[in-house]
């Protein structure tokens, strides 16, 4: 049944960018498809289960399925189980992590990291999202977004090398800061927290720039106006209107930086300095280089989701809060 | 996309079938008669000769499926998910790693007298001590790596290059880097101990001191390093970029680099260092075990194989007499003066539960200091 | 079109200035990578001393690279368009709407983003065994579509949340059921948000490497290929590789653009 009301809207979908007006009216006339409406709306209670229905099934099976394995996996004492030996339950691999300091450095780094780099991407697509939003006409605003966009269709691994090529010690910024006189020996940006907040933010500023520039796109022009009419200068009118009406954007764009950041691994990894080790190298560490601590493994890695939830959870509701207290 | 991928199959199919008919109708007919003409490969780029791989299936009517790898941990990873019924039949796997892969089951004994091309081999190689386990062999030497100190010799003198003590010394501060795992065992050796720990399997308490001092060096002198990298690309990136002068690597990757015409030269040090060896190896439970052995025993036929792969892949062939189809500054790349090579042994599996239980949260202190 | 506001001509350049240097920031790399596709050596890097076209050549010539890119080009369209259709439909479920297990359901959804890659293919790999999935093309297309999922929530739910009320109530005024309602009022209106987090998850897709790996069978995707080619260094030959995938889905991007603003004038004459 659910899966019906898929295809339907899926076909449907196509129809309102090409049909003629008319065709919503003899569908909605439609015979079957009355009843078939009828059926689907006979009781809000009836309604909101069809809705729900195939998401919860998708959430369960797709989404939980896999990450039940993984908690299971973090719980029993070896894995992969060898044949003839029996699996015990344990919470050694979750004491692991709580029972020694070493892992406690790159854990917090990352969510230091993480936050911080998030909130570099916001400040630093802000400005250019809003300049696209507003500046731009219209006519041209999806051209220089897609110019934006362009550079993001290249492989991380692929984009982290020419940040390699960049910074390196005859990477193309010492060439020409060398070039123009301004140093004799190269200043060594490899390898320190500055390239990797460069490799970053390069791979983050997508997804920070899309729910800006979504936010911003559909702010009334009509308020900016009313405001500057009385006489509001342009930061008063960004702080007072802009701002709170892209809170939204804001606190989506964050979210996905956030998360995205805590689980960035090839990156830190190529750009960052024997300092700088983030916690996901810790975690593929017992996936990889000690090749058989899966559990250990997955049990980091439940401990690291766990916190990433809770901080997620807080921010959204301190934005929830932020945007409940500007509308009173 | 279904067409596409139709088609490229058949386009191999045909074109195999096609130079086998040419070549060898008894070879296609024993081919045939063991059932689905396969062999399913893991292994890293360039270890599988293009041109070997065309000639073998035009003669045996078998396809080669080669799947790229990219590091040790990942086959583990992905045949520990597959097995009991993997989908491959040869992997590649480090000699000193073969225990693990062992203890799980996930590797068959190779069976010698099945390969008739087996004494090709420099025994060097094959009869060595990591390479029999359980009174069992385990996989078919095909190239030999090595850790070895690399310098830009623009930057570095040969001397100098001559000692471990070097790479941490104050005058190339922040131009040097390693592979920090590889250096526990090489740090170990130059304190004048067992970088294997065989010789403390009996005495945990003392292999755990033997650790914590490797450890300690190795934080005490963090501020002199410039990366701990992971892969040859990162070395070889850090050599062109001139981040680093001089660096630990394996051979393979910095012999690559040679001979692009690089200013670089890598030497054995005196106070040691270890090798290890890629082998070929046949799953446990692989679905096409003859085809498997028939593979193994064509690919160690004959030793310009073995020179194409040391040309492709940078790493030291093991068979005899490779060596006479490489060109002068290949050699050059791929060997060492004698009174080095004196100074190398071979890293060895037995105590590796027992290293590794002490090496990898020391790894990770290293790191977090 | 013509109501922007007057802003203070300052301001305006302050902005311009922003976005040009963002501009450079972000092409910068990129021109460094087309380059160096061109260097004469098996690594990239400056000094470049001499030039060739072979790398390029080669990517021309090389049908498995071709074809490897026609590989991951099909697993982004397809698991974009299961992501889409799933994504939307649990952000409906989810905006403004109060129901009992909300918060879990919010939870559930976002849950495959904040699993680090390696755990989260490996996840993946068990539980497609234990379904009986296949590695190969569907069990990629399975695992992108999955993961991709909460980035189309997320965007849309926050498009969602911003859809005027009275307009959904002026057409239930008029008669319309709640599906013709969303069709005709929703639908089109999250339209910019369904197109944003398609363009996301064909990147998420297509740059994909762990999950990729451990759910594929031996064809590579690009950026599989590119791994394992990596291993005997970052030649420029990846470069070429890369250079050309970009100029050709470069292409398509901006054919799209192109066709959907003939698309938009057209419905709107």
């Amino acid at each position: 049944m659910t899966y019906d009301a898929s295809v339907r809207k899926d076909s449907d979908g196509h129809a309102v960018a090409s049909g003629p007006r008319p065709f919503w009216g003899r569908v909605a006339n439609w015979g079957p498809y009355r009843a078939f409406a009828v059926f689907l709306t006979a009781s809000p209670r009836r309604q909101f289960f069809i809705l729900a229905a195939f998401p919860i099934l998708w959430l369960l099976t797709q989404h939980l399925g896999p990450m039940l394995q993984m908690l299971r996996v973090s719980l029993i004492d070896a894995y992969p189980v060898a044949p003839g030996t029996p699996q015990e339950f344990t919470l050694d691999n979750y004491m692991r992590f709580f029972g020694d300091s070493i892992f406690w450095m790159p854990f917090f780094r990352t969510l230091t990291f993480a936050a911080v780099f998030t909130f570099c991407t916001l400040i630093i697509t802000y400005p250019v999202a809003y300049f696209l939003a507003r500046h731009v006409s219209r006519k041209n605003q999806m051209l220089f977004l897609l110019l934006l966009l362009i550079p993001f269709w290249v492989g991380e691994i692929v984009r982290t090398y020419a940040i390699m090529i960049l910074l390196g010690n005859t990477g193309a910024v010492n060439l020409v800061l060398k070039w123009f006189g301004l140093i004799d020996r190269p200043i060594p940006f490899m390898y320190t927290s500055f390239s990797m907040g460069v490799g970053i933010v390069y791979l983050t500023a997508l997804y920070m720039l899309l729910p800006l520039y979504s936010a911003l796109e559909k702010l009334p022009q009509s308020m900016n106006e009313a405001a500057a009419d009385l006489g509001a200068g342009a930061w008063t009118r960004f702080r007072r209107i802009s701002l709170p009406l892209t809170i939204e954007g804001i606190s989506s764009g964050c979210t996905l930086v956030f998360l995205i950041s805590t689980g960035f691994y090839a990156t830190p990894v190529l750009l960052g300095g024997p300092s700088t080790t983030v916690f996901a190298e810790t975690i593929a560490g017992f996936f990889h280089v000690a090749g058989d601590e899966w559990p250990t493994g997955a049990a980091f890695a439940v401990i690291m989701f766990a916190a990433a939830l809770v901080i997620t959870g807080v921010f959204q509701k301190l934005m929830y809060m932020l945007r409940k207290g500007d509308t009173r | 996309m279904t067409k596409l991928l139709m088609n490229r199959r058949r386009f191999i199919g045909t074109t195999a079938l096609a130079g086998a008919a040419v070549a060898s109708p008894a070879y296609l007919r024993r081919a045939a008669a063991q059932g689905s003409g396969e062999v399913n490969i893991w292994t890293y780029n360039d270890f599988v000769p293009e041109a070997f791989k065309e000639q073998f299936e035009a003669e045996t009517g078998i396809k080669v499926n080669v799947r790229l790898v990219d590091d040790q941990g990942k086959q583990f990873n992905l045949l520990a998910a597959e097995q009991p019924n993997p989908t491959v039949d040869i992997m590649t796997v480090a000699g000193h790693r073969f225990l693990q892969f062992i203890d799980s089951e996930l590797l068959a004994p190779l069976d010698t007298s099945r390969l008739s091309n087996w004494g090709n081999i420099n025994p060097t190689f094959s009869e060595s001590d990591w390479a029999t386990i359980n009174g069992e062999k385990w996989g078919a030497p095909i190239l030999s790596g090595m850790e070895v100190l690399s310098y830009n010799t623009e930057l570095v003198s040969e001397e100098e290059a001559l000692t471990w003590d070097t790479l941490f010394s104050e005058k190339y501060k922040g131009q040097t880097a390693y592979i920090i795992q590889d250096m526990m065992s090489i740090v170990m050796l130059k304190l004048g101990y067992d970088g294997n720990m065989v010789a403390y399997m009996d005495d945990p308490e003392k292999a755990a001191a033997i650790v914590e001092e490797a450890k300690q060096f190795l934080i005490d002198h963090k501020p002199l390093v410039r990366k701990y990298y992971e892969s040859g690309a990162e070395f070889q990136q850090m050599m062109v970029n001139q981040d680093i002068a001089l660096g630990h690597s394996w051979n393979g990757p910095a012999a690559a680099l040679i001979n692009d015409g690089f200013p670089l030269a890598m030497t054995i040090p005196r106070e040691g260092s270890y090798g290890f060896v890629y082998t070929y190896n046949i799953a446990n439970n692989a679905p096409n075990v003859d085809n498997a052995y028939t593979f193994l025993d064509a690919i160690l036929a004959s030793p310009e194989i073995g020179a194409s792969m040391t040309k492709a892949s940078g790493f030291i062939s093991t068979y005899k007499d490779a060596s006479n189809y490489l060109t002068d500054l290949e050699k050059k790349s791929t060997s060492f003066p004698e009174e080095q090579l004196a100074n190398l042994q071979f890293f060895r599996a037995e105590a590796n539960e027992m290293k590794y239980s002490l090496v990898d949260p020391a790894v990770e202190a290293v790191k977090a200091a | 079109m013509n109501n922007r506001v007057e802003l203070n001509r300052g301001n305006r350049i302050f902005l311009a200035c922003i976005y040009w240097a963002f501009v450079l920031y972000v092409f910068v790399p990129l021109i460094l990578m087309i380059i160096m596709g061109f260097k004469d050596s098996k690594f990239i890097g400056f000094p470049i001393r001499s030039w060739t076209l072979d790398w390029y050549k080669g990517v021309f010539s090389d049908a498995e690279v071709l074809y490897t890119f026609g590989y991951s080009v099909a697993i982004a369209i397809l698991s974009t368009l299961i992501s889409v259709i799933v994504g939307t439909w649990i952000a409906v479920l989810l905006e403004g709407r109060k129901f009992w297990g909300r918060a879990v359901t919010f939870a559930l959804m976002v849950l495959p983003a904040l699993v680090p890659g390696i755990i989260s293919a490996i996840a993946f790999r068990i539980y497609a065994r234990w379904l009986g999935i296949e590695p190969g093309m569907g069990a990629i297309v399975w695992a992108h579509a999955v993961h991709n999922v909460p980035f189309v929530c997320l965007v849309v739910m926050a498009r969602l949340s911003t859809l005027p009320k009275s307009q959904i109530e002026a057409a239930r005024d008029l008669g319309a059921d709640p599906l013709i309602a969303f069709m005709r009022i929703t639908l089109p209106y999250l339209v910019p948000a369904i197109l944003g987090s398609s363009i996301f998850c064909l990147l998420l897709s297509f740059d994909d490497f762990v999950r990729s790996f451990f759910l594929g069978g031996y064809e590579p995707t690009l950026p599989v290929l590119i791994f394992a080619m990596l291993r005997s260094g970052m030649s420029p030959e990846i470069n070429a590789i890369a250079t050309v995938a970009l100029v050709l889905t470069a292409a398509v991007g901006i054919w799209a653009e192109r066709f959907t603003r003939r698309t938009n004038k057209e419905s709107q004459a």
